[in-house]
């Protein structure tokens, strides 16, 4: 146990593990207030919705797939909530309704995935351009806002202490999700598929299966993020959340996460997830524009990876007779026992 | 210069001699009739002035205004221009001004894009004494928004637009579309409306508004719906874009498919931006006003209510530098909303006459 | 039927389909649309084509190898932005070098890549994903939020757009279009004839075992980025000609535009196969889709991107599922055939046939 921990210290998490310290020692100095309760807070709610999803696409890229839709699914779930709650329904009923348009069409993109046999990428790029347009379609050029004050209060307030309802959301799916994907059979077999979606097919249904329920997730955890974006803007236009799904995906993959699927950790996404919200507040606090902020995170994304594949090639060059696995660069990498770690047991 | 509004006025002589940082709210003054408010130099006052997104000539010029008052007013602490970028402009604005209280500043100038979902977050910022000056586009409930430094009248704006159509299409009138913004775009949406109800008058009754087309404030987009409104609408003899990207993009979708002679851009433009189509004859009128002065105007405004100096409540008048005398007024345009005005103004019309001048 | 799945292999088919599907769209926009086919309304259409096939052309070669590049838009932005630039300063630059100029920035950019993903063993959605970024930042921190407009142009830079080489009946070839026509006909030569271009493909196919072979997958792959590169360039100096002012959001959004049409073409992305005309029928198809439904009078602003969703699905749908049924029947046909001439291999007692 303690040698495996020493591993991952050495590996992706570890790395990832330096980044955060420096960036969390970077802005401690340097902003204000920056470990005051409420700065924290906003730090996580500023992008709790994106992080709320990243837990969810960490599955759909393990399993080899990848999932387009997600920023337009957001969108499309609160202008269904809100374009409801317009015409008069309920608030609770035009939530439940927009969940259930997520899951729906999530299971859609799941069956076009995994039972039509389509690539993810055309199937949820039509959903990532379809249900930006649906969400055009219901609240069209209208901000919709004056919703119910329950609801605003939920998406704004502290519901335990100085704990909002979408962060609490948030710590309760990541350990779930922690579980699911480390500690179950779905999540061997997320691996699994994802490691190589040929050998898996020795059961093709529980392949099929797997798909259609990861997908149905992404839908409805995309739908679920949405809503609470809305409660947290406390207002619905049709553009909510547009261009989120790079962030997202960016998030995943800094993680440690295999774009060609079957490697990756909770933890190292957790923690990505983390490094780069310090990071965006740290750098907003310092004024810095929204270009370079974003330039930086691609920048990391890049460097994340080619450094220590760099770093392992020369090591390798080193001391030839005795290579160090621990210190490679993750995807492609499959050998690196630190990264290639599936569900353990 | 342009105090329209001769409402009774409370003036607040508190001419500066106010620390840096101070919450207006605690300074209740006797209010003095009259006397416009004059700011006093030299104090720190750190200040964000925050486009709809970084990158397009308008908001660049707002930042020389501001930068002009900055240096007048003798602020020792730099101003910061920061934006998000375009692509990811609403959520970017939400992730500044929610973050503004712990990057310990004193005053948001904020040039609305995100509509409502801006409100939590400015009025987390009120309370955390923060004054949130919008300027450009405002926040449309007027919610934590302390007050808007509008460049024109928006209703104005409406009555420009239906005038520049009605003298490029004639007397006999004509058909004409629009190309906005987004279809979120809260002033481009408010100048549209405005338009529309010019338009009911029996003066404007020979103009037809074919339809509105949205090209995102993206050149190409614009250029591809100018394009096929041309396909749509072959008596179509206008295209009014009230947004300085559309405008340009239009016009030069025209003079590449050489339809100069049977179709005419007007709208909201930059000169700088503009010069060659008006001397071209694609765009023969157009108007803005000046986004320098906007920068400037706001910042004063901005540098007045976070030292104090004015509190930012109806019927206060205060001098802004080379810009004159200004009134806090209520904001006529949004009738529904408790919310407060500074009006600049004025339009300038711009055509072969006056654009080379103005392009600079 | 069997005749024809004899002659011609699934994938082929599937360039017919997406043809079929092109055309059958064209006809049901020209009844919906009035004048559709008007030489006007052709020549606008075919001009917007342009610089989304330029840019195709150099993402096929990458995607043909398992990578993929989406930094393109950004590249776009910046040769436009920076060859612009240049322009303003000195007019009497000629239009060759501005071409060049162009070109060696999105080339420069390219090898940038190219580096980062072949030598630096970098995934290439990674590479790019940061250089989308990246470059975009160096475009507005060069731009100092300027915009390049068309009055400080040279005036030659006016007339390319309009600039046609031969009107037939009314209908332009545009000087734009032939640039992009040309570039598509190269783009077809090297897949075809090159070495470099045959083995792209085997690099797509199967990575581990091209490496095996002793191909020099690396520069390979380098290579494709800095072509891509290159083209990206070129379609920047386009955008340029055709936009003429330039901000900093000058082409955002295009990677996108073109990944979707490389992946209704048929390209797997991941997969490594799929040809360069089917990816060019892939661009023709959305745009033609959106063009046509920004013309179409009938619909609402409001409900185009919805169905311009649905029509994505529908046709990589339809594509794929009569794409999988005719690889049943050609490896039916191919059993039978194969079944056939052993038979008749056997009677005649000698000679083996290769399948």
């Amino acid at each position: 146990m303690a040698r495996e921990l020493w591993r991952r210290l050495l590996g992706w998490e570890g790395l990832l593990l330096v980044l955060l310290l420096a960036v969390l020692g970077f802005n401690i100095t340097r902003v204000p207030n920056f470990l005051t309760v409420a700065n924290q807070i906003n730090l996580f709610q500023l992008g709790i919705e994106k992080a709320i999803v990243v837990l969810v696409m960490t599955f759909v890229i393990i399993s080899g797939e990848i999932d387009l839709s997600v920023a337009s699914m957001m969108g499309l779930s609160a202008a269904t909530a809100a374009a409801l709650f317009e015409s008069g329904a309920p608030m609770l009923l035009a939530i439940i309704v927009a969940l259930g348009v997520g899951a729906g069409f999530g299971l859609i993109n799941g069956y076009f995935v995994a039972i039509v046999g389509l690539s993810s990428l055309a199937v949820t790029l039509a959903g990532y351009v379809g249900f930006r347009g649906l969400a055009r379609l219901l609240v069209q050029d209208r901000s919709v806002g004056g919703f119910p004050e329950w609801f605003t209060r939920l998406g704004q307030q502290g519901l335990i202490g100085p704990l909002t309802l979408s962060i609490i959301i948030f710590a309760m799916l990541a350990i779930v999700a922690t579980v699911v994907l480390h500690f179950s059979g779905f999540g061997r077999l997320t691996y699994v598929i994802g490691n190589s979606a040929q050998v898996a097919r020795y059961s093709g249904v529980s392949v099929a299966r797997t798909k259609l329920i990861i997908f149905t997730a992404s839908g409805f955890i995309s739908a679920l993020a949405g809503v609470l974006m809305a409660a947290r803007l406390g207002a619905v236009r049709a553009s909510t959340a547009e261009g989120f799904e790079l962030d997202i995906i960016t998030v995943v993959l800094l993680g440690g996460v295999s774009i060609f699927g079957g490697v990756g950790s909770m933890a190292g996404v957790l923690l990505s997830t983390y490094l780069v919200l310090n990071l965006r507040n740290g750098l907003v606090i310092a004024g810095v524009t929204g270009n370079t902020q974003t330039g930086i995170i691609g920048l990391l994304l890049i460097l994340s990876v080619l450094v220590p594949n760099l770093a392992g090639r020369v090591r390798e060059r080193l001391r030839r007779r005795q290579p160090d696995p621990s210190l490679r660069g993750p995807p492609q990498e499959a050998a690196d026992p630190a990264r290639s770690q599936t569900a353990p047991g | 210069m342009n105090v329209k509004t001769r409402r009774w006025m409370t003036g607040v002589a508190c001419a500066g001699l106010l620390a840096a940082n101070m919450v207006p709210a605690v300074l209740a003054q006797t209010p003095v009739s009259g006397e416009a408010v004059t700011a006093e130099p030299g104090q720190e006052v750190k200040m964000m002035l925050l486009p709809k997104f970084l990158g397009i000539l308008p908001f660049d010029q707002a930042n020389q205004g501001a930068e002009e008052a900055a240096a007048e007013l003798g602020n020792p602490t730099p101003l910061d221009f920061v934006g998000p970028t375009a692509e990811n402009s609403v959520a970017g604005q939400i992730e500044f001004v929610t973050n503004a209280p712990a990057g310990e500043y004193d005053v948001i100038m904020l040039s609305n894009n995100s509509g409502d979902q801006i409100v939590p977050a400015a009025v987390a910022a009120q309370e955390a004494g923060i004054p949130v000056v919008t300027w450009d586009s405002p926040i449309p409930t007027g919610e934590g928004e302390s007050l808007f430094v509008a460049q024109v009248d928006f209703d104005e704006t409406g009555q420009v637009m239906a005038e520049m159509a009605r003298s490029i299409l004639g007397e006999d009138g004509g058909q004409f579309a629009i190309l906005s913004a987004s279809p979120d775009a809260a002033n481009q949406n408010a100048w549209i409306a405005a338009m529309e109800t010019a338009l009911e008058d029996p003066a404007f009754e020979n103009l037809e508004l074919l339809e509105i087309v949205y090209g995102d404030d993206q050149s190409e987009k614009s250029y591809e719906q100018a394009l096929a409104l041309i396909s749509k609408h072959p008596d179509m003899e206008l295209i009014m874009a009230p947004t300085s990207v559309g405008i340009v993009a239009a016009a030069q979708a025209l003079q590449n498919e050489g339809l100069c002679e049977e179709i005419k851009v007007s709208g909201l433009g930059v000169p700088a931006e503009m010069l060659e189509y008006t001397q071209n004859g694609c765009a023969p009128e157009f108007a803005l006003w000046s986004f320098v002065d906007l920068g400037y105007l706001t910042y004063y405004v901005s540098y007045l209510l976070a030292t104090g100096a004015i509190e930012g409540v109806e019927g206060e008048r205060f001098v802004a530098g080379r810009l004159g005398e200004y009134e806090i007024t209520k904001d006529p345009t949004r009738p529904d909303v408790d919310a407060l005005r500074v009006l600049m103004g004025p339009f300038t019309v711009y055509n072969i006459d006056n654009v080379e001048e103005a392009a600079g | 039927m069997t005749v024809l799945l004899r002659r011609i292999r699934p994938e082929q088919f599937r360039e017919f389909i997406l043809l079929a599907v092109t055309i059958g769209l064209l006809l049901f926009f020209a009844a919906q649309i009035p004048n559709y086919f008007d030489p006007r309304s052709v020549n606008r259409l075919t001009t917007g084509l342009a610089i989304t096939l330029v840019v195709a052309v150099g993402q096929v070669l990458v995607v043909l190898t398992r990578n993929i590049d989406l930094s393109v838009s950004s590249i776009v932005g910046l040769a436009a932005y920076m060859t612009g630039t240049l322009l303003t300063r000195d007019t009497t630059l000629s239009p060759f070098a501005a071409v060049l100029i162009a070109m060696a920035i999105g080339l420069t950019l390219g090898v940038v890549n190219g580096l980062i993903v072949a030598y630096g063993g970098v995934p290439a959605i990674i590479a790019t994903l940061g250089t989308l970024a990246l470059y975009r930042v160096i475009l507005v921190e060069f731009s100092g939020a300027k915009t390049v407009t068309t009055a400080d142009l040279p005036d030659w830079l006016n007339d390319v757009p309009s600039a046609t080489i031969v009107t037939i009946a009314e209908y332009d070839l545009r000087l734009m279009v032939g640039v992009a026509l040309v570039v598509v006909v190269l783009g077809l030569l090297i897949l075809r004839y090159l070495p470099f271009g045959r083995r792209l493909y085997a690099i797509g196919s199967n990575p581990e075992a091209a490496r095996n072979a002793g191909l020099p997958v690396k520069r390979d792959v380098f290579t494709a980025f800095v072509i891509s590169g290159a083209l990206s360039g070129l379609a920047g100096f386009m955008f340029l000609v055709r936009f003429g002012n330039i901000t900093v959001t000058a082409a955002q959004g295009l990677e996108l535009q073109v990944v979707a049409a490389v992946v209704v073409g048929g390209v797997a992305i991941f997969g490594g196969s799929g040809s360069m005309i089917g990816a060019l029928l892939g661009v023709l198809l959305i745009e033609i889709l959106q063009q046509s439904l920004l013309r179409w009078a009938g619909i609402s602003e409001f409900v185009k991107d919805a169905i311009l969703g649905l029509l994505i699905l529908v046709a990589v749908t339809a594509d794929t599922i009569i794409l999988g049924r005719l690889r049943e029947m050609w490896a039916r046909v191919r059993r039978r055939d194969r079944a056939a001439r052993q038979a008749l291999t056997a009677d005649e007692g000698g000679l083996a046939h290769g399948a």
